[in-house]
């Protein structure tokens, strides 16, 4: 054992233990400490991992993905390294090794489960190598932090060339992804929805309608939501591949519920984008060689957590949070909460901060105009960029309460509201809102 | 009355929000009572602009844009003619680096329209951040958002503002965008319109102008989000003396 790893792994769970009684979100911290004491900590710690190593990569849907991979890993009996929290920079992903290594830097696990941000993967990838990568989808998400969406995916296609034998469990209805991992070269393995569900609003944003091989129009058969669908090139034949793991009888509604292979699964939640988020666990599973037997007992007592369709109960109030951080996840997320045919009042959070991404424009690429229903009793917007989503909703016609702090909004549609709370939050108002709705709950009635 | 407005490959050309500039413009008119219809050009499609009141430009990737300036050749000319003939424009971002002779970028030259005498160059990095402009044809601030790796030359046009905050054509100039004839030129999205009512306006009133050929008096409208989404974003970026 290197000393320098067992400094970096001393200092490293020592300032994140400091940093979490601070009551800070003390894991990057960690990881940056480890990291300025043994630069090759990564390195040393991933290839201690005993079989094998994912990663998940993806615009929408990698911490929930990541996470319930872990957690069906964890039900076969397998011990995980996982980057719960969804830290997906590299000193997040250092951060998750060194605080799941022993006090001497010896790391006792099974296998890792690790999400990467798109953009990182470049200073992860050299200490890692993956064995396995989950590739969710591609939307435009942070124009201003990734540049375009092209640039995201030169990044990626040139990292997975940097590990020929890892595996890529691709989204194939996606023809961004799916295009990636044919054309890296890399062995591929697919899962998708192969017959259509649901209709899919015609005016939706939709990425890549040219053929990443050729440029000419794709052609689908159908949507299901985005650029999500059945495409085929009608130039080159680039087309959707064929799908190994395919989700079919699917129903979406206050919960879920589809078949795949022998295996009938529900899930206790809303949403039909989870389907693929429960797809890709699957076939993340089920490639590293699991039957896949224990898969819907692990899915029943899968909590999403870190504010993914997170349930409170405030003062006889239902509260639910969910992240919403570009236009296919916030269309989807509308479509989730307006499969609620109960009263509801919703609120709608905005920052800019650099983590959120400081260029908002993408609100006008978001379909609100689906909130207009006279199951919503109230939708209050609120965040650093209230101003602005105030005036989104202006042109859908739907009238909203502005109250810039999240808290005030809280309270007073609890105070006012209908008892059904939604609230919607985008990167950096995920935590506050977090804790705001955990100290709220604790509150006496 | 009626406008019709054309949206020049919005498959291709549909970042940062531009949707939102084409409601914006739909809206300002019919809350006046003002008829107004948007058709959506592919790729290919024939253009008569003799039926165009307003044309929007808008923004794409780098790829996208090379993907679009194969076919611009073939309504270059028409085009041309509009511009000069004081049809109204909307160019935003790639859209806007399109209007020039060219844009050089490190995978190759993009020729342009050749509409207005500009040219861009890519340089070091992306400028990406809010911007706040002052513009001679509007008190209030010009406030958006600018993410683009071009450096865009104007020559001896007239920018559409100055730069209170932000880049703006090239990060040294201090100036930002282009007003030539009837057509603006900019970086600015979030989207543009919406927030800056007035410009939004301005382009309404040209092309009002343009087709029924008199003076046109926009009735005033109730801009009290529009105002206060600009001011929050001038009053964080600039600081008033």
């Amino acid at each position: 054992m290197k000393i320098r790893t067992m400094a970096a792994v001393f200092a490293a769970k020592s300032a994140g233990f400091i940093c979490r009684k601070m009551g800070r979100q003390g894991v990057t911290w960690a990881g940056k400490i480890a990291l300025k004491i043994n630069p090759d900590i990564l390195e040393d710690l991933s290839s201690q991992v005993r079989k094998k190593i994912f990663v998940t990569c993806g615009t929408n849907g990698k911490t929930t993905t990541n996470n319930m991979l872990c957690a069906a890993l964890e039900k076969e009996g397998q011990k995980v390294v996982c980057n719960h929290t969804g830290s997906n920079m590299l000193n997040g992903v250092v951060a998750a090794f060194v605080l799941a290594a022993g006090p001497t830097g010896r790391l006792d696990a099974d296998y890792a489960c690790i999400e990467v941000d798109e953009a990182s993967t470049r200073h992860v990838f050299p200490g890692l190598k993956p064995d396995y990568m989950l590739l969710t989808n591609l939307f435009r998400d942070q124009l201003d932090r990734y540049g375009e969406i092209d640039i995201t995916m030169n990044i990626l296609e040139e990292m997975i060339r940097t590990v020929p034998k890892m595996q890529v469990i691709v989204n194939a209805d996606d023809a961004l992804s799916a295009y990636l991992a044919m054309d890296s070269g890399n062995p591929y393995i697919t899962y998708g929805i192969s017959k259509p569900v649901q209709k899919s609003a015609a005016n939706e944003i939709r990425e890549g309608r040219f053929c990443k091989k050729c440029g000419a129009r794709l052609e689908y058969s159908f949507y299901h939501y985005s650029q999500l669908g059945d495409y085929k090139c009608p130039s080159c034949g680039f087309a959707r591949p064929e799908i190994k793991y395919d989700a079919h009888d699917v129903k979406v509604g206050d919960q879920l519920s589809f078949q795949v292979e022998d295996k009938h699964l529900t899930a206790n939640y809303k949403g039909f984008y989870n389907v693929y988020n429960i797809l890709a666990a699957y076939a993340g599973l089920r490639t590293a060689g699991f039957s896949g037997e224990h898969f819907q007992n692990m899915l029943q007592k899968f909590n999403p957590e870190n504010g993914r369709m997170e349930q409170f109960r405030i003062k006889g109030t239902g509260v639910m949070l969910n992240l919403a951080k570009n236009p296919a996840g916030f269309n989807q997320n509308i479509s989730a909460v307006m499969q609620d045919k109960t009263q509801k009042d919703i609120i709608i959070t905005i920052n800019d901060n650099a983590q959120d991404g400081t260029d908002i424009s993408w609100l006008w690429d978001v379909d609100f105009d689906l909130l207009g229903d006279a199951s919503v009793h109230s939708i209050t917007v609120s965040g650093i960029r209230c101003q602005d989503m105030r005036l989104r909703m202006k042109y859908v016609d739907i009238p909203v309460m502005l109250e810039e702090n999240v808290e005030t909004a809280i309270r007073k549609r609890i105070e006012d509201g209908v008892g059904n709370l939604y609230v919607l939050v985008n990167y950096t108002a995920l935590f506050s809102t977090h804790n705001i709705l955990k100290k709220m709950e604790g509150e006496k009635e | 009355m009626k406008l019709t407005i054309g949206h020049l490959y919005p498959d291709l050309l549909n970042l940062y929000g531009d949707r939102g500039n084409i409601q914006c413009l739909m809206r300002r008119c019919q809350w006046r009572g003002i008829e107004a219809e948007t058709i959506a050009f592919e790729l290919g499609d024939k253009i008569d602009f003799s039926r165009l009141d307003i044309v929007l430009l808008g923004g794409g990737s780098d790829r996208e844009q090379m993907l679009v300036c194969e076919k611009l050749k073939e309504i270059q000319p028409d085009f041309k003619k509009y511009v000069e003939d004081g049809g109204v424009v909307i160019a935003i971002c790639g859209g806007y680096q399109l209007l020039g002779k060219y844009y050089k970028t490190d995978q190759g030259t993009i020729t342009g329209l050749d509409l207005v005498d500009l040219y861009t160059e890519q340089g070091e990095g992306r400028l990406i951040s809010n911007i706040v402009l002052k513009s001679d044809l509007f008190d209030m601030p010009v406030v958006g958002f600018e993410n683009h790796g071009g450096r865009t030359c104007i020559n001896n046009c007239k920018p559409l503002g100055k730069v209170l905050y932000g880049s703006g054509n090239d990060g040294k100039t201090g100036y930002e965008g282009v007003v030539y004839k009837n057509v603006i030129g900019t970086y600015l999205h979030g989207p543009l319109l919406p927030k800056n009512p007035q410009l939004a306006d301005w382009l309404i009133a040209h092309a009002l102008e343009q087709k029924y050929g008199k003076e046109v008096r926009l009735e005033p409208l109730d801009d009290t989000e529009e105002k206060a989404a600009n001011d929050y974003v001038y009053h964080r970026f600039v600081k008033e003396n």
